[in-house]
């Protein structure tokens, strides 16, 4: 069984749209800024990846990722040809930090927030009118979670279309709490180069009309082949290599493909020297007797890590990549740690190629993992 | 797939959508263990909308779950039967000192609490061996956390540490803390438990929301048992945002496949029905399949406000735990579950509805959970 991906949008630093942010992907510019979500003096780092929407300078406010859910909602509509009435269409939300920077701003300042206004839920139900909506706490790896159960829902007869979305917003508490614990402190998010030193925050939000095969109105941008997730079950915050590697290798069976048939990676890549060795480690393990082997890129060096909403973009990133022949490389990539010097990652500028079928990599705290197989549509 | 049984045609109606009555409506699991059925639109009642494909194409039909255990961390609570009344004068779970020990150190409170429930749950399922050790398949045993405040304190507390001392006052140990599925997380961990690792930050609906996605986990075939926890830990930050004081409570429940517990020869202790999350209760009751499921002898919901709705017998027993234990959030759907054992296992009569949300919420959910045939 296959699903059709039918409709897609997204909210980044670098594009209001997907088609934007996949340029501006391509054009392969710095597009990290100075800190402003929090008081700069307060931290080591002085850079993060985020969306400068704010309307008062240097004033945080509150609701920013549910005002993004429901732009990425709305582009992924506009895009399948649906309305915006979502009453019959259950909507399946990814996340790290939920409204948790709302929480701090009225805990902190005192901002107008009750209870009702942390739960996406009700925003979803006064915009779009959606009462089968689900908000997924699962880290950085939620929206592939997320999507993973979009496919089952259909498989088990319970919906033809489902939408799947993802945001986040920083927060103080775990941009503050990263700043603390690395030492080394980065000011760039520099994955699978020597000169990487961890991660650091973006922000933004992406959605994804998920339809039974054959059921949409428009063209399919793409096909879900299968989704695989599991948990290492070993440690809170460091990836394991069993897990991620049973991971993919359980996505490959679920799509029903070979090492051989991927032709991208869309690389969890978030920059830390412990993902980057663990992801590049399995993937030169499970890749080792595949020929060349698929080209890879890692596209937080640009977008910064957007958490919850980080593996969704990935794959509508890919989508576009696989539809355009075309993969953006790592941003700052010059000179690979020696765990990927196998791998063949996209540096300098972007690499043409006819790209079939991709994989999508996304591994969050506790262990977490879910990658997805997706097919070009043509 | 254009076979079927015959059962199928002329079985009981085991499943209960309806055009209007929303997305959500989910399929009643098969009372019988006959032969595989395919899921086809007739299945599903004269209402069904014909769909292009049966299910994957496989024949196999939605699995049946059940749950299999039960355990409790609840301050005033001492056992499941305590939740259907009366509640003990003194008693249960105590924090003070039940959240203590090695394992508890660098945890947050929701972790501590949930481990302290999630414990109980496993070895009342009989998935625990003397030593603790999990006698599951670790690979495809899923943990699916429901908690709506779990983490609120702990962010409101970092934020105060970084504003009133700097980033170098906070712990690095704290780090795991500033994600919301912290708990999911250390549960798996402390049991070593590979499946799907899931965390509902759903609402008020949470709960029961979580019980549906592990039973979705299950039918799936992703995972062939689920530890589902609900918890909300007490704190400043809690009671402030709720405007009343809350109380600690952490409780699970163990779901796996009917033929699951059956093969490792567990006793099933309640069968999963209808499910459904739509806009106000007439509606969740008819997506569910009340009208269907045997007559609802215990009503697990609010406070009562007057006649029930259609669906349910005026004489069916209706209790609020909350009007006992104060605001539960993300716990109520997971106790209300806890309950509806405690029903079943007492000799109870009827099917159990448990409905959360309603006005003033996105949703309403209903659950219905029916006595095990086995």
């Amino acid at each position: 069984m296959t699903w059709d991906i039918t409709g897609m949008g997204a909210v980044a630093n670098i594009g209001a749209d997907p088609q934007e942010i996949f340029d501006a992907l391509c054009s392969g510019r710095e597009s990290r800024t100075p800190l402003k979500a929090f008081d700069p003096d307060k931290y080591r780092a002085a850079y993060a990846y985020e969306i400068d929407d704010r309307a008062e300078e240097g004033r945080d406010e509150p609701l920013r990722a549910t005002r993004w859910l429901a732009t990425a909602v709305r582009q992924a509509l506009a895009d399948a040809g649906l309305d915006e009435d979502l009453s019959e269409i259950p909507v399946l939300v990814g996340t790290t930090m939920r409204e948790q920077r709302s929480s701090e701003l009225w805990w902190r300042d005192g901002a107008q927030v009750g209870l009702a206004d942390l739960h996406f839920g009700t925003h979803l139900k006064n915009t779009f009118g959606p009462s089968a909506s689900y908000t997924f706490a699962n880290a950085c790896s939620a929206t592939l979670y997320a999507l993973g159960m979009a496919t089952d829902m259909i498989e088990l007869g319970v919906a033809d279309t489902v939408v799947v979305a993802g945001t986040d917003s920083a927060t103080e508490s775990a941009f503050g709490t990263l700043d603390r614990v690395q030492n080394d402190t980065p000011d760039a998010l520099r994955p699978f180069d020597t000169s990487h030193k961890g991660m650091l925050m973006g922000e933004g939000a992406v959605a994804v009309v998920v339809q039974r095969a054959g059921t949409g109105r428009g063209p399919v941008h793409a096909r879900i082949r299968g989704v695989a997730m599991n948990c290492d079950a070993h440690h809170a915050t460091a990836p394991d290599p069993d897990g991620i590697t049973l991971a993919v290798r359980d996505a490959h069976r679920r799509a029903g493909v070979r090492p051989e048939d991927i032709d991208l990676v869309m690389l969890h890549g978030s920059g830390t020297p412990r993902n980057d060795a663990t992801e590049s480690g399995v993937l030169g393990a499970v890749f080792a007797d595949s020929g060349p082997g698929p080209l890879m890129t890692a596209i937080k060096s640009m977008t910064g890590h957007t958490l919850g909403g980080s593996g969704l973009l990935s794959l509508v990133m890919a989508t576009l990549a696989m539809r355009q022949g075309v993969v953006p490389p790592v941003l700052g990539l010059t000179d690979p740690i020696p765990q990927a010097a196998g791998l063949r990652l996209v540096q300098g500028r972007p690499a043409a190629a006819e790209l079939n079928i991709a994989q999508i990599d996304a591994f969050g705290f506790g262990g977490i993992n879910a990658v997805a197989i997706v097919e070009a549509a043509r | 797939m254009n076979t079927t049984s015959p059962e199928a045609a002329a079985g009981p109606v085991g499943m209960s959508r309806t055009q209007d009555a929303g997305p959500m409506g989910m399929p009643s699991s098969q009372t019988t263990a006959g032969p595989m059925r395919t899921p086809r639109p007739q299945d599903a009642g004269p209402m069904e909308t014909p769909r292009p494909h049966d299910g994957d194409g496989t024949g196999q039909p939605p699995r049946t779950v059940v749950v299999t255990g039960v355990g409790l961390a609840l301050p005033g609570v001492r056992k499941p039967a305590d939740l259907l009344g009366p509640l003990p004068a003194d008693g249960g779970f105590d924090p003070a000192t039940g959240l203590t020990g090695r394992e508890m150190r660098h945890k947050d409170r929701a972790s501590r609490l949930a481990l302290r429930a999630t414990e109980p749950a496993l070895r009342d399922a009989g998935l625990l061996d003397d030593d603790a050790r999990f006698l599951g398949a670790a690979d495809t045993t899923a943990v699916v956390v429901s908690s709506n405040l779990g983490s609120l304190d702990t962010v409101c507390e970092f934020t105060d540490t970084i504003a009133r001392s700097g980033v170098g006052a906070l712990s690095p140990l704290g780090l795991p803390q500033t994600s919301s599925n912290v708990v999911a997380g250390w549960v798996a961990i402390r049991h070593a438990l590979r499946g799907p690792n899931l965390t509902v930050c759903n609402g008020a609906t949470s709960g029961l929301d979580a019980l549906y996605w592990a039973r979705n986990l299950i039918a799936a075939g992703r995972a062939e048992t689920a530890v589902v926890v609900g918890v909300e830990p007490s704190g400043d930050a809690v009671t402030k945002l709720l405007g009343e004081q809350t109380t600690d409570a952490a409780v699970a429940v163990v779901l796996e496949s009917a033929a699951g517990a059956a093969a490792r020869g567990a006793r099933p202790r309640a069968t999963f029905g209808g499910y459904a999350r739509t806009r106000d209760l007439p509606s969740a009751l008819t997506a569910a399949g009340t009208a269907e499921a045997a007559p609802v002898g215990l009503w697990l919901t609010g406070p009562d406000l007057g006649q029930p709705p259609a669906g349910v017998p005026a004489g069916a027993r209706r209790v609020d735990l909350e009007a006992g234990l104060g605001p539960l959030s993300g716990t109520l759907g997971v106790l209300q579950c806890a309950a509806a054992v405690a029903h079943l296992d007492g000799g109870g009569e009827g099917s159990v509805l448990a409905t959360t949300g309603g006005p003033g919420h996105d949703a309403t959910a209903a659950l219905l959970l029916r006595r095990s045939d086995a």
